[in-house]
């Protein structure tokens, strides 16, 4: 079993963390930055006080596998965002999102046996889509894909221990396919005797798909699920880029860095400048031909910035 | 020397004195925090002049020491460096108030060197822009508080990289043009500080200079190595090379001396690209050589490899075991350089920056190394800067104050090319007066592995390390911030007093970077 993770009192300053945080590369301001949340932290800030950073935070995880100190720094966010809930002034409308998922789950049928895929929101509002990558995986859809516990979870909204338990009855020691790379993160502490495999790793990894990856490819890695199983996946993708060629979207140090910097307010809202920026930042440098992306959240942002075809995964293989 | 008492929060008459952290002779104190006199009114000053600061907690604890972690201190406020027209209207505001800034970039000191003792603290990585690249000039443009890496990944786009850099990636640019910046391809290409042919300097008194070898020639001069003392570095234009991956490989010897032997001999001979030692004590001496080119990298084997007198890592291995089975009462260090090694070589290695057995990504390589295996919320790290000639004897009398000291320790030494043309920059700096061809600089790094030591143990290993350096002639990569009080000793009076009275010059109030050498 993995080791506990530190907390912020563990901070030694290194601002490692800051190279690879999308919300310190957008403010350029400290107090934007995993690093200033801990040493605010140390000083007893409040998360009434660092509301702008807690949500200006897009939750990628790219801060904890960077941390030499190794605190779980995407869950001091999480964490905070918990005591902050309440007060937001747009928490209404997130409690209104989470209970319409949460009465489709309650809808839903007990999961079927074996291997299980829980796609999530995104990929349920493209029904075709989601129809190939179901077809492609080959394991059960499950109906209740715990999408009200991701969004409590992201948003800091409460999780009843009822709610969590019916979830998750069945599911542990079965093989997952998860498509929201927070629960994924959050399973993997849930469920330790789950196989539990990332979307794009579950797709990138079925042969009609890889063989189809080619070198004048940007391959978009969805960072959630990545960072949550860093040591692992950073092995798995260097094998991908080894065998297709392709370029990835991971930085010097191997972290993943993400299209969208969506903060908790635009949640569920449009694309921001912001957002724009950091996909452009992406591009800069490389001409591709094409962009594979694992997450259709950042299909929309490469849409914006360049003309050159933007795919899904799933849409590589042959019909 | 006799020092009179000194009023907290001013300067003394005498700021360069041994005795200038006013506290304890010779054990660790904090300067005295500047007492706020006219805080307010300065605010409402730089406010008018559109001007934001932070006075939160938050804000202002985020700063409160430095990478060295021993140093204490909060600022009243706390700027976000966003433009020189800012950091202008920042200091000529201060220096009519006379309000003490701090400048920091990084904050990798370990003296307390960026920690505010009250006043301002200029953050200067809101400034940290790639401004322009030319790739066929082979220069790049940028605002002064960028980081090492966020350069080197906006290079890398471009095929190009840095010439050399500190290795831990949250240094900045300017931090690291203030101080020196050490790499292990120094012994040949120099420090970072060389890499720089012009800067946009704000003044302590608000102009914005350009500077160079050929404008403003002395500010230029003052500023490179000049540990902030005569202006904020706001832009800099760099050198940059051909982006390559290395082809690393390892010597290990047992004794300190034969590796710096060989090392030197190497740096003579521009034998490799990459050079420099890194131990686990005195026990595990690891001489590093690295090539950016296979044509350099058979050169060196045809040529220089056989000279060397370090082993391969299988070779060393049974030495050790030689060695340590007819020491039985060494065990424990036995079973320490074995663990340590276990931890660290894989660190080295990781197979996501090695392709065709070459290493990619150097500067990251190292520098999680460094973090992960050497960094912690303590680090002391004093260093000798040498001649080449008193380099043996500086790294085996710093190595015996280390035994003393502490269980465990590394030492890394690195040589420094020197470039004559750069000898007025050289002046008070790390670079050592008598040094002709090469520097050479030792740090000596206790690991603290979760003990917990006094400050005063930490400030006494300090002093017998800098003593060497009186006594040998030396110099130091840092002898600012705590370790002030070894300047006059370091440097003599006569040219303190000249660089005190540039800087009175320069800066009427005293009011930049102020308890770090002045
Ligand atoms: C773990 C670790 C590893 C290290 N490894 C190396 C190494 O390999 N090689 C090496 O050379 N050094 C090394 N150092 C030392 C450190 O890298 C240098 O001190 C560093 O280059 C300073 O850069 P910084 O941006 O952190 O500067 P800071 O610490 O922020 O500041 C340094 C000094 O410059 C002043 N300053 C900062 N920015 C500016 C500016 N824009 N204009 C004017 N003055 C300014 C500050 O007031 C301060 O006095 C290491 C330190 C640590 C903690
Ligand atoms: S989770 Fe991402 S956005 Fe949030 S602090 Fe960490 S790196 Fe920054
Ligand atoms: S990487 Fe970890 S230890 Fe370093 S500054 Fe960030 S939170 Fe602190």
């Amino acid at each position: 079993m993995a080791a506990a993770p530190f907390d912020h009192a563990r901070c030694s300053g290194c601002s490692l963390c800051r190279l690879v945080c999308p919300m310190w590369r957008q403010h350029r301001d400290p107090r934007f930055s995993p690093e200033g949340l801990a040493r605010a932290r140390q000083c007893d800030a409040t998360a009434a006080e660092l509301t702008a950073p807690l949500e200006a935070c897009s939750l990628c995880g790219a801060c904890d596998p960077v941390c030499p100190e190794g605190i779980d720094l995407s869950g001091m966010v999480m964490e905070l965002r918990r005591d902050l809930s309440p007060a937001l002034p747009y928490r209404q409308a997130l409690d209104a999102l989470q209970a319409k998922f949460a009465l489709a789950a309650a809808a839903a049928e007990a999961p079927a046996a074996g291997a299980l895929f829980l796609p999530g929101p995104a990929l349920r509002a493209h029904p075709s889509l989601l129809a190939r990558v179901k077809t492609l995986l080959g394991y059960a859809c499950a109906t209740d894909d715990g999408a009200d516990i991701a969004l409590a979870l992201e948003t800091g909204g409460e999780i009843s221990p009822a709610r969590r338990r019916r979830f998750l009855d069945g599911l542990d020691g079965r093989t997952l396919a998860v498509g929201d790379g927070l629960l994924l993160r959050q399973l993997r502490q849930w469920l330790p005797g789950a196989r539990l495999q990332s979307l794009g790793a579950a797709l990138a990894s079925l042969m009609p798909i890889r063989r189809r990856i080619a070198s004048t490819d940007f391959y978009v890695i969805e960072p959630r699920a990545y960072h949550a199983d860093y040591e692992r996946l950073v092995a798995y993708y260097d094998r991908l880029r080894a065998e297709t060629g392709c370029a990835l979207n991971l930085d010097l140090q191997r972290i993943a860095m993400p299209a969208l910097t969506q903060a908790l307010p635009h949640l569920a809202g449009p694309l921001v400048d912001a957002d724009v920026a950091q996909a452009r930042w992406m591009l800069q440098g490389r001409t591709p031909q094409r962009i594979v992306v694992e997450s259709l959240a950042d299909r929309a942002a490469f849409e914006r910035v360049c003309d050159i075809p933007v795919l899904h995964l799933a849409e590589l293989a042959q019909d | 020397m006799n020092i009179p008492p000194v009023e907290p929060g001013t300067v003394g008459p005498c700021p360069v004195a041994p005795d200038a952290l006013q506290g304890i002779k010779r054990q660790q104190t904090n300067p005295a925090r500047w007492n706020g006199a006219g805080w307010q009114a300065f605010v409402a000053d730089l406010r008018t002049a559109g001007v934001e600061l932070a006075e939160s907690r938050a804000a202002c604890g985020a700063y409160a020491t430095d990478a060295g972690g021993t140093a204490y201190g909060q600022p009243h406020g706390v700027a976000i460096a966003r433009s020189a027209g800012e950091v202008a209207a920042l200091l000529r505001t201060a220096q009519a108030h006379r309000v003490p800034v701090t400048v920091r970039g990084g904050g990798l000191t370990t003296e307390g060197e960026s920690v505010a003792y009250g006043g301002v603290l200029l953050d200067m990585t809101g400034m940290s822009r790639v401004l322009a690249i030319d790739a066929t000039a082979l220069t790049v443009r940028v605002e002064a508080g960028i980081y090492w890496h966020s350069l080197a990944e906006e290079l890398r786009r471009e095929k190009l990289d840095y010439l050399s850099a500190p290795l831990n990636l949250t240094s900045s640019v300017g931090g690291t043009l203030g101080v020196g910046g050490i790499d292990v391809n120094s012994a040949r290409l120099g420090c970072s500080a060389d890499q720089a042919l012009s800067l946009q300097v704000v003044t302590p008194t608000g102009e914005i200079v350009e500077c160079s070898d050929t404008e403003n020639v002395e500010l230029f001069q003052r500023v490179i190595l000049g540990y902030g003392q005569f202006g904020v570095i706001t832009e800099a234009t760099l050198r940059v090379r051909p982006y390559t991956p290395l082809s690393m490989h390892y010597y290990y010897y047992s004794s300190l001396r034969t590796a710096i032997e060989d090392l030197q001999m190497l740096d003579r001979n521009d034998a490799s690209d990459y050079s420099g030692i890194l131990t686990i004590m005195d026990c595990a001496v690891n001489l590093l050589v690295a090539f950016d080119s296979d044509e350099r990298e058979a050169a060196f084997r045809r040529d220089w490899e056989a000279r060397l007198r370090g082993h391969g890592e299988f070779g060393f291995a049974l030495c050790m075991l030689g060695h340590y089975a007819l020491r039985p009462w060494k065990a424990g260090e036995a079973l320490y350089l074995l663990k340590r090694k276990q931890a660290v070589f894989p660190e080295f290695r990781r197979p996501e920056y090695m392709r065709d057995n070459k290493m990619h990504d150097r500067s990251v390589v190292f520098s999680r190394a460094v973090w992960k295996h050497w960094g912690s919320r303590n680090m002391v790290i004093p260093d000798l800067a040498t001649p080449a000639d008193k380099f043996v004897a500086a790294v085996e009398r710093g190595n015996a104050v280390c035994r003393k000291f502490f269980a465990h320790y590394t030492l890394y030494c690195v040589g420094i090319k020197l470039r004559p043309e750069h000898r007025p920059h050289y002046e008070m700096s790390c670079v050592p007066p008598d040094a002709e061809g090469w520097a050479y600089g030792c740090e000596f790094e206790p690991m603290i592995e979760g003990e917990v030591y006094s400050r005063d143990h930490f400030q006494a290993f300090k002093n017998a390390i800098y003593d060497i350096g009186v006594d040998l002639g030396a110099s130091y990569y840092r002898f600012g911030g705590m370790m002030k009080g070894y300047i006059r000793r370091t440097f003599g009076d006569e040219l303190v007093d000249k660089h005190l009275a540039m800087k009175r010059r320069a800066d009427p109030a005293m009011i930049l970077n102020r308890d770090v050498i002045f």
